[in-house]
């Protein structure tokens, strides 16, 4: 049995927390100000001269302990940037709520790519002068001329990952790769002992990829065909559960995971749970891409250009990728990354994989798939 | 000259009274302050939105329309959420009642000069977070302890608690039996211990004098407490979802889901007003319940 301490870690990993909402809510909320207290150690005499004078701070909103601290101060020394406030939210509503509040003061903030259209239509970012951040070059063509901004006006990417299946190998005797075999699983051998991140557009991938639709659907009939399946999982469902869903699985309470990647390399490293497994179901599945953006009213224009630049820096962001386990859409700092990190299909999605992968839209607005989550969700446990 | 000398007599009089009702203001003036903004406001602003309708990229636009009560009100499932709510809150207030009533009783007549150390005991908790308070319970409950021996007991590799009503009623009633308790033990600490030995004296037998004596002197503060742990309860979201796992879908689950997930803040606020009514009419109902034939006899709810 664990002790209430090594549990408390566990559950307050930090890779944990881009997604988690009540751990990096409770348990995190003090590490907000990060790099705030540190004065810039270079002072202002090794700064690179730059056209537009660089100010003295900048304020990033941002997922807790998503950027590596040790860039923060390298960014400090070699800028002259006397202090970087890190603020943190739990999730993509609290930002966004926060400024349909009409908060300011902050300079970047990194949503994940399908709230950014509603973003610019409410006009709170800036567009990108991409002749500023020569390093946006390194970016791999596949992240760019996406859906959610076409002409890469306002996102830069930052770190991408996928919604996928988590599986205790032990358990499972042998990999779980599809959509199909999670379902059947979940109804069959391992009926309680299926867990699901309480996110609705995460549960949704599943049932509307089985059935080989889009996962961003809409459709009336193809939402009703996705409610059957999710109505049939619901009474075999462990728990909904985004937080502590790692527990669970190292725990052995629950065999599969509808889930992320973020707990997966702590769990791999304990030689208790060394067995767990991840896929990126052959249907097809989600993939997530969380993208830097400059306020419209950012207070720190030039600090903020300084910092794109220098995050996409080969070296800089391959330290970014071994800090925080997520995959970095830079193609040459990808070649800096570690072997072992290259090889994790669960970082770096195979490229067998990656036609299959599609990025959400912002379906929060369809009534119909809200009321399949509810019904969904009062139906779990009977 | 008699006029003269009256002057400056009412005028000390008339000054010590703006000044008393100065004082006054001022004293009243945080309070007032406290119940504006945090109180009246949020009321009034989420009866605004409740009328509202979703922005087209989430949030509140501003209208006039009844869906919102409408799409709950029509709808048997909809409404499924705010029955779960009211049978946990009201089975957590019955949990802590009983669990409560004995303790509060135990400490006021019975702990003599431990008195102290008990209620010390019941404050420590809250010395620490109640998530990881309510977290450390997922050990407590869990498969690799109390739910496990249960489970090897009873002979069903299956059995469980944590993901089940009790989990979350052991969880309510833990988190709230301190409010319970504290409102009991002060009405029985001033109670008057020489009507107990009178109703005894006269024949009453324990139960007699328990349900004669005791119960109608805690009353005020048995409903006093059950307010107290009712209310928190009905809007409770942390510990269902932690220690009932996500199976358990309460008011406070479906309000998160409204505002985080759906964005929809009008859907929300339209729950939120008629959770507050729900509240109003259960407390209402059981006030006037606990108090029916003790008219001119004065209760102190709060």
């Amino acid at each position: 049995m664990a002790d209430l301490e090594q549990y408390l870690k566990r559950i307050s990993e930090h890779r944990v927390n881009r997604r988690g909402f009540l751990a990096a809510a409770g348990l995190t909320a003090g590490g907000a100000a990060l790099a705030a207290c540190t004065p810039g150690t270079g002072g202002g005499s090794s700064a690179a001269p730059t056209a537009g004078a660089i100010e003295d701070s900048l304020f990033i909103y941002n997922w807790s302990e998503y950027i590596n601290p040790d860039n923060i101060e390298t960014y400090k020394a070699e800028f002259g940037v006397k202090t970087v406030q890190y603020d943190i939210y739990s999730n993509n509503e609290e930002l966004i709520a926060k400024l349909q509040g009409g908060a300011s003061g902050y300079d970047l903030a990194c949503p994940t790519a399908e709230y950014v259209p509603g973003m610019v239509e409410e006009g709170f970012l800036a567009k990108l002068d991409l002749s500023r951040i020569p390093n946006q070059k390194h970016i791999d063509p596949a992240f760019l001329d996406l859906a959610w901004d076409p002409t890469n006006e306002y996102q830069l990417p930052k770190d991408f990952g996928t919604t996928g299946i988590l599986y205790r190998e032990k358990l499972t005797g042998a990999p779980v790769v599809s959509w199909q075999e999670l379902y059947d699983l979940t109804l069959g051998k391992f009926s309680g002992k299926t867990v699901m991140v309480d996110s609705m557009g995460d549960v949704f991938v599943m049932p509307l990829k089985m059935l080989g639709y889009s996962l961003n659907s809409v459709e009336k009939t193809e939402l009703e065909e996705a409610r059957k399946i999710l109505l049939d999982l619901a009474p075999h469902i462990l728990a909904l559960d985004s937080d502590t869903y790692q527990v669970k699985l190292a725990s052995e309470e629950a065999a599969l995971c509808l889930g992320w990647t973020g707990p997966l390399l702590d769990l791999r490293a304990d030689p208790a749970t060394a067995d767990t497994g991840y896929s990126v179901p052959s249907e097809g599945s989600l993939f997530w891409l969380d993208t830097w953006v400059m306020m419209a009213d950012a207070p720190h224009p030039n600090a903020s250009y300084a910092w794109l630049d220098f995050i996409h820096r080969p070296d800089i962001q391959a330290l970014e990728t071994e800090y925080n386990g997520y995959g970095t859409p830079n193609s040459e700092a990808r070649k800096l990354v570690s072997q072992e990190l290259l090889d994790d299909p669960a970082i770096f999605p195979p490229d067998s994989v990656m036609p299959s992968l599609e990025g959400a839209e912002d379906t929060s607005g369809n009534n119909q798939r809200l009321d399949i989550w509810a019904e969904f969700k009062g139906a779990i446990g009977g | 000259m008699a006029a003269g000398a009256a002057t400056p007599a009412a005028d000390r009089e008339r000054g010590g009274r703006i000044r008393s009702a100065l004082l006054t203001f001022l004293l009243v003036l945080p309070a007032g302050a406290w119940y504006l903004v945090l109180l009246i406001a949020p009321l009034a602003i989420i009866t605004i939105f409740s009328f509202g309708v979703r922005a087209k990229n989430g949030g509140y636009a501003p209208a006039f329309v009844l869906d919102n009560y409408a799409a709950i009100l029509g709808d048997l499932q909809k409404a499924a959420p705010f029955t779960a709510s009211l049978s946990m809150a009201i089975g957590g207030t019955i949990g802590s009642l009983l669990i409560g009533l004995p303790l509060a009783y135990f400490i006021a007549t019975r702990a003599g000069r431990r008195k102290g150390l008990f209620i010390l005991l019941l404050v420590i908790p809250f010395w620490t977070s109640f998530l990881i308070r309510t977290y450390s319970w997922l050990i407590v409950l869990g498969p690799g302890s109390l739910g496990g021996f249960i489970g090897d007991l009873v002979g069903d590799d299956n059995f469980r608690i944590l993901g089940t009503p009790v989990a979350v009623l052991i969880g309510l009633v833990y988190g709230y039996l301190p409010l319970m308790v504290f409102p009991l033990y002060v009405t029985l600490e001033r109670m008057d211990r020489t009507l107990v030995e009178a109703s005894k004296d006269l024949g009453a037998g324990r139960w007699a004098t328990f349900r004669q004596v005791t119960l109608p002197i805690a009353l005020p503060g048995l409903i006093t407490g059950s307010i107290l742990v009712f209310i928190p309860m009905m809007g409770e979201y942390v510990i269902p979802q932690i220690l009932g796992y996500g199976r358990i879908y309460l008011v406070g689950n479906a309000l998160v889901t409204d505002f985080l997930e759906a964005r929809n803040w009008p859907a929300g606020s339209a729950k939120a007003v008629i959770l507050i009514f729900v509240m109003l009419i259960t407390v209402t109902f059981y006030t006037w319940f606990v108090n029916r034939g003790r008219k001119g006899r004065e209760v102190s709810v709060l």
